[in-house]
């Protein structure tokens, strides 16, 4: 078992060199570079530009470039094109921005989505699941900034309170208490906007495991011995139905870093996902290609995380 | 299937004139759905309107989504237009914006039907390309699965490189690839279909596994018929069940994405209309011309959600498991 | 069954958990009335984070707009676009120019050159008062003996494989004997003026091979072309004499000085810093502290401009120089090659940074907000409001939402939004209009824009009234040449091209394009045909993109349209020259009528401006005088000529200039005290020059909204 975990660390860590240095060649060879002039300033000359060209070596060839790379991010040194900042350090404060709308999220995802998928898995065929079923796909369906501005709209219209941004300013001299309510509220709308396509999905993914499960012969049996319908469901069924989603977790490692630029743009929320967008519209490569490197580390660990946590819940799988 | 009979029809059914194929059987499975059926007959109708959109925006121009008529922006729909003041080529079909029009006085009826073209060749392009992987990954797995490649299995490699794009951020991977290629309809269709191809992939892998141990696989070996032969010929169209569901849901999220990439402003580029643009630029003038922003808006959703729902009920009727019951 | 319960308990009690945060959220009217902090907290908002708040470094005008509050520099421009003192409380401009003494010629009564000759021949005359005019100017004339200054040049060669590369070659120079007139003011003819002493050929021809000494002679020919512009027989070295506003601190309590101007100089010059203002300041030949609250510039030659491109912001010497980045480097444990390439861009200040303004900085969270306390120390006196946040909000639908919610006080709206506070009872906007426009540019390398009259039919195809008036809802000024509208540079006599798709026709057929049975243009078995690019993110630009599309296709022109990135657009596209045509737009400064880099024929080789590839001979002459002009009325008459000159041209085709809009909340005016410690209350106004925050300082929110 040791060697067998050895052996996928070591794999993955290949995996990992690899994944950084193609997507350093997609990234520089891609047409575009780092515009650090202002275009609609004639004062900016070709030789200020070839000056800020070599400062950030950008006319050394490929493989150089990708070690300079390399060697600032280990030595922590590599720096923001855009404004000089350390990458790192940018990173880690837009984390702790999308950290608690991930949370939130995540939360509204999983706790809303396993009741109303085993309700409809119970009641299979009835108006409740048929209408589940409806509108699990319409919320699938729905463009989400389309739905964002609808909700905002309304919300802005009939309740007239700010709801963009992580707080409403102007308020510092208010009780803490009420400053961090206002935070809550400010993350509720975003995070449910984001949480609604996943609520969605994992609810029909819990209503077809359900199904699954209630269809096999341990169930029957259950239900022979004459143990009482719920007793059945929530018990038997549901333990083992709930089995391929403790392997889930593993797959919120990556969701972490992947940040929705969609509902950071609309909700003016500074997360990461809005960080990488604004670096590739500003071809700023040091943050693409970390904030890349971090997605695909955290992906890696995110799978080797789930085949271990499925090894453990699973007696039948044995890691080898 | 010519080549051998996967199940015997019971003798004990009631009709025994007629024993079904199984697409009669999917069929009738499929039939019981209404809704599925009623989602159907929309995305028929969609890609009457999508052809009929090409054919008269393109070819034999009836509607012309590219004029533009300043002094008539932001007309409601059915409102008339003021024919006097256009020339004959400008005026709109019987002088009526039928859906209004946007903030260059473009007719917006012109333009969803020359998007619905777009939009759903977009869909159909990036799934095509994603079937195709999906097909060759999943095959390759499932069927060259032992082979070893030094100190790692077939198998483990392409499942493990799926598993890796399965849970990438795909939208960001999307979005980088998108922002950094020349901007371009075919780059988005390429972008969307070498990044969905992930559940094909494991479908037909494991359809692959079951087949593989299948009599008439076994005995195709046995004729001594090239592997291609074997794969191409029994194997695929056995394993096409699933790969099809999930190319239905495909297309939907391809119309989707495309859509959110507008949105930032990397969508397709004009002259091309899509849903998504239309949407996208429609909705700065939320307050001024509702209509730009819902009329694409409600047409993304139900087309979406029509293919949703025709891939969750094909997914029931292909399913033996969940059919008998 | 506890799990059921629990699964029905859990997600109950987090939607109510979460929608109760509501009940404490304030309300618009509790945020306006309810609290009088917010009142004095101005909350604007802004489509981009800033970059660097830097003033020597930033080139986004996010960052420019804050840098704004926070610095300072040593003039600004008030509300008439006059300059003002801010740092510098008055400035004079003087001038010394020099001759060199050239042996080979004789004086026009035969005697020759020496330098003891020239110096009494000068001196006499202007003490004859037969010279009124110079003897006003000249204030002394000094004799200055020969020396000797090695220099080194970079001159582009082709090497063996035939890339273009750059030499550097010493270059030794003996300077003859020179005279050094010291002037009281600037004047670009004052050599002109002597010649009736010097004699009419006393500049030219001067004997160069005496005097320059090239280190590799095999190179000499190769900077021959340099010899004159190293040296000049003739100079004119701009001064500029700075008395500095005594007792401003900046907001650490640090003396502010001439050390800190001297200091803000050399760091724009330091390539390390890599700043975009360089060329601004490149002209300077040296900067002189003659006493901490007086500095003197030197600049190497004429160049009008110099003076307005000291509004740039004075930084802090005593946090920014040598030791101050060495204790930043030490603190931060960086390595040898780090510290190496470690600069002002580099330090922790662009985030965190100082100056003399009147707000000081308290807070940046990237792509949130940035927070700004008032100075209170600030030595025009403080201003009204005590905080400012600009909050960084991307999507235009919700920047209205918020607006319209009162979680901001200002956003900058497109014109359809404008049109909606025309009339609202709340609300208020303004419109100034900038000093920019928007033009679409024709790449004249390609033969099928090469004929003036093929861009003149391009561009009366267009209408352009209409587009002012549906797409900017009047938002903007029709132009008719390379200056913004409300500029004196502009020249109104210049009729605007009129819309007449018939004419435009004739004028294609005129050039050999007729209609093919398709309806399309044709010549030589080829339609007419290309591609108008612009950038992306720019609504308006691509409305004028689809709409010139339409326009063009009327006339049976086919125009295929794309737009880019900025970095893609202008990286392989314009920087390249490989477009055809684009829509884009300039920024111009509105004290300086140069445009030497935007039409000069020489300016048209890769990543230079004048990216079209336009040449005219009579333009580039006047292009070159009109930067070395000194006289207001005179660069202004100049100015109009190249407008009507260009015009004529039609290298683009000039649309509009756009106004710069703004939305603000209705309670919110400038304020007055009044001497009786009383308020008084003024609408807010643009100025002239088209400035609205040009009072910032006074304005404030008040708790009810006005009648004016």
């Amino acid at each position: 078992m040791w060697s067998y975990l050895l052996r996928n660390l070591l794999q993955r860590l290949l995996l990992l060199v690899l994944i950084s240095f193609l997507a350093h060649a997609v990234v520089h060879l891609a047409p575009g570079e780092p515009s650090e002039v202002d275009p609609s300033n004639p004062r900016m000359k070709p030789e200020d530009i070839a000056r800020i060209r070599a400062a950030f070596h950008l006319d050394e060839p490929l493989h150089l470039q990708y070690l300079y790379w390399l060697r600032d991010l280990v030595t922590g040194e590599l720096k923001s094109f855009k404004d000089s900042q350390p990458v790192l350090p940018k990173i880690w404060r837009r984390f702790l921005n999308s950290l608690p709308l991930f949370l939130c999220a995540t939360l509204i995802v999983w706790s809303l989505s396993f009741p109303t998928g085993i309700h409809a898995a119970i009641r299979r065929g009835s108006l409740y699941d048929r209408t589940t079923t409806v509108l699990a796909y319409a919320f699938i369906s729905i463009p989400g900034f389309f739905l964002s501005y609808l909700v905002i709209l309304w919300v802005v219209h009939t309740l007239n309170v700010p709801v963009i941004g992580m707080q409403t300013f102007g308020m510092e001299n208010a009780q803490p208490f009420y400053r961090w309510m206002d935070r809550l509220w400010h993350l509720v709308i975003p995070s449910f906007m984001s949480a609604i396509a996943g609520i969605a999905v994992l609810s029909r993914y819990v209503r077809s495991q359900m199904l699954e499960v209630i269809g096999q012969d341990y169930i029957r049996t259950a239900r022979a011995k004459g143990l009482p319908e719920e007793t059945v469901m929530y018990r038997h069924a549901l333990r083992n139905a709930l089995l391929p989603f403790v392997t889930m977790f593993g797959f919120l490692l990556p969701a972490l870093i992947g940040g929705s630029v969609i509902f950071e743009q609309i909700f003016a929320w500074p997360g990461l996902g809005r960080l990488g967008y604004e670096a590739i519209l500003a071809r700023d490569f040091p943050v693409i290609l970390t904030l890349n490197f971090i997605a695909a580390a955290l992906t890696l660990a995110g799978t080797f995380l789930s085949d271990i946590l499925y090894a453990v819940v699973d007696p039948r799988i044995r890691l080898q | 299937m010519a080549d051998l009979p996967r199940t015997v029809a019971p003798v004990d059914t009631v009709d025994l004139a007629m024993p079904e194929t199984p697409l009669q059987e999917v069929w009738r499975v499929f039939r019981k759905d209404r809704l599925a059926v009623a989602s159907l007959g929309v995305l028929l109708a969609l890609l009457v309107v999508a052809i009929a959109g090409k054919v008269l925006t393109d070819w034999i121009v009836l509607v012309n989504p590219e004029t533009v008529r300043l002094p008539e922006k932001f007309k409601p729909p059915m409102s008339y237009a003021a024919t006097e003041l256009l020339s004959v080529a400008d005026r709109p079909p019987f002088g009526l914006y039928l859906l209004g029009t946007d903030e260059l006085g473009r007719d917006v009826f012109a333009r969803m039907l020359q998007g619905s073209f777009v939009s759903l060749s977009i869909g159909f392009i990036a799934v095509g390309i994603s079937v195709l992987i999906g097909i060759v990954l999943g095959g390759l797995a499932g069927f060259y699965g032992e082979v070893k490649l030094g100190f790692i299995s077939v198998d483990t490699l392409i499942m493990r490189f799926t598993d890796v794009m399965l849970c990438f951020p795909t939208f960001f991977l999307i979005l980088t690839v998108v922002a950094l290629l020349p901007p371009s309809i075919y780059n988005i269709m390429i972008v969307i279909g070498l990044t969905s191809w992930m559940g094909t992939a494991r479908f037909v892998r494991a359809e692959f596994l079951a087949l593989r141990e299948q009599d008439f696989v076994v005995a195709a070996q046995a004729l001594g018929l090239p592997a291609w032969r074997i794969i191409f010929r029994h194997m695929v169209p056995n394993a096409i069940a699933p790969v099809l569901v999930s190319a239905t849901i495909g297309v939907a999220s391809a119309i989707l994405t495309e859509s959110a990439l507008s949105f930032l402003g990397f969508g397709v580029q004009p002259p091309y209309a899509t849903w998504g643009n239309i949407l996208a630029d429609g909705k700065n003038f939320i307050f001024d011309a509702p209509w730009l922003f819902f009329i694409p808006g409600c047409a993304i959703l139900t087309v979406v959600l029509a293919f949703n729902l025709v891939g969750e009920a094909l997914r029931e009727a292909l399913n033996p498991r969940l059919r008998r019951r | 069954m506890t799990s059921k319960r629990l699964l029905i308990a859990i997600p109950s009690l987090l939607i109510v958990l979460l929608l109760q945060s509501y009940l404490w959220v304030p309300t618009y009217e509790q945020q306006a009335v309810g609290n009088p902090q917010r009142l004095r907290t101005y909350i604007d908002a802004s489509i981009a984070d800033a970059k660097i708040l830097n003033p020597i470094l930033h080139a986004d005008t996010a960052s420019g707009s804050i840098v704004g509050l926070i610095f300072e520099g040593l003039l600004d421009l008030d509300e008439n676009l006059r300059l003002r003192g801010r740092l510098a409380t008055d400035w004079v401009i003087s001038e010394t120019a020099y001759l060199l003494v050239n042996p080979a010629k004789q004086l026009p009564d035969g005697t020759p050159v020496t330098g003891p000759v020239l110096y009494h021949r000068l001196t006499e005359a202007l003490a004859s008062g037969q010279f009124p005019a110079l003897q006003a100017l000249v204030t002394s004339i000094r004799l200055l003996p020969p020396e000797r200054r090695q220099e080194v040049v970079r001159v582009p060669k082709t090497d063996e494989q035939g890339r273009a590369v750059q030499l550097e070659v010493q270059v030794t120079i003996h300077v003859p004997e020179r005279l050094a007139f010291s002037l009281r003011q600037v004047d670009q003819d004052f050599f002109t003026r002597l010649t009736p002493i010097i004699g009419e050929r006393y500049l030219s021809d001067f004997p160069y091979d005496h005097y320059l000494e090239v280190a590799d002679p095999t190179l000499r020919e190769l900077v021959r072309p340099r010899f004159r512009e190293l040296l000049p027989v003739a100079e004119h070295n701009p001064e500029i004499l700075f008395h500095l506003r005594r007792g401003v601190r900046f907001h650490d309590g640090h003396l502010f000085d001439a050390g800190d101007v001297k200091f803000t100089y050399e760091a724009i010059m330091d390539a390390k810093n890599l700043s975009p203002r360089t060329a601004d300041f490149e002209p300077v030949k040296t900067l002189e502290i003659l006493d901490p609250y007086t500095v003197k510039v030197v600049y190497k030659r004429l160049y009008s401009p110099a003076i307005s491109a000291w509004t740039i912001g004075i930084l802090p010497e005593h946090l920014l120089n040598a030791q101050a980045l060495q204790r930043e480097m030490a603190a931060r444990g960086l390595s040898a090659a780090a510290q190496a390439a470690f600069g002002v861009r580099d330090s922790q200040f662009n985030r965190h940074p100082i100056g003399t303004g009147p707000f000081r900085f308290v807070a940046w969270q990237s792509d949130e907000f940035i927070h700004l306390r008032r100075h209170d120390e600030y030595w025009e006196g403080p201003p009204q409001y005590e905080q400012v946040y600009v909050r960084i909000i991307p999507d235009l639908l919700t920047q209205e939402v918020e607006f319209r919610t009162g979680a901001i006080d200002s956003y900058t709206p497109q014109p359809h939004q404008v049109v909606r506070y025309r009339n609202d009872t709340a609300y208020q906007s303004f419109s100034a209009p900038t000093f920019a426009y928007t033009y679409i540019g024709y790449n004249m390398r390609n033969p099928l824009f090469a004929d003036p009259r093929v861009r003149r039919a391009l561009g009366m195809a267009l209408n352009v009234d209409e587009i002012i008036t549906y797409i900017l809802y009047g938002e903007g000024t029709r132009i008719t040449g390379p200056y913004p509208a409300n500029t004196d540079w502009y020249n109104a006599d210049v009729a605007p091209l009129p819309y007449d798709p018939v004419e435009a026709q004739r004028l294609l057929a005129e050039v050999g394009w007729r209609p093919n049975a398709a309806g399309w243009l044709e010549k030589d078995g080829k339609i007419f045909e290309f591609t108008l690019i612009t950038n992306s993110g720019n609504p308006i630009r691509k409305n004028i993109m689809t709409i010139a599309q339409n326009a063009w296709k009327r006339i049976g022109v086919k125009c295929h349209t794309q737009y880019f990135e900025w970095a893609v657009f202008l990286q392989d596209f314009i920087n390249t020259g490989s477009f055809d045509a684009t829509v884009l737009g300039w920024t111009t400064s509105p004290l300086d009528p140069d445009l030497y880099q935007l039409f000069h024929s020489s300016q048209s080789g890769p990543q230079q401006l004048n990216f079209v590839g336009y040449t005219n001979p009579e333009v580039d002459d006047l292009l070159l005088r009109i930067r070395q002009e000194y006289d207001h009325t005179r660069q202004r008459e100049l100015a109009h000529q190249l407008h009507r000159l260009i015009a004529e041209d039609q290298p683009y085709t000039f649309l509009y200039t756009p106004t710069a809009t703004r939305a603000l909340d209705k309670k919110i005016v400038i304020v007055e005290p009044q001497p009786d410690g009383g308020e008084r209350y003024v609408k807010i106004f643009p100025t002239k020059s088209g400035s609205i925050t040009y009072y910032f300082n006074k304005w404030r929110k008040l708790a009810f909204t006005p009648e004016f």
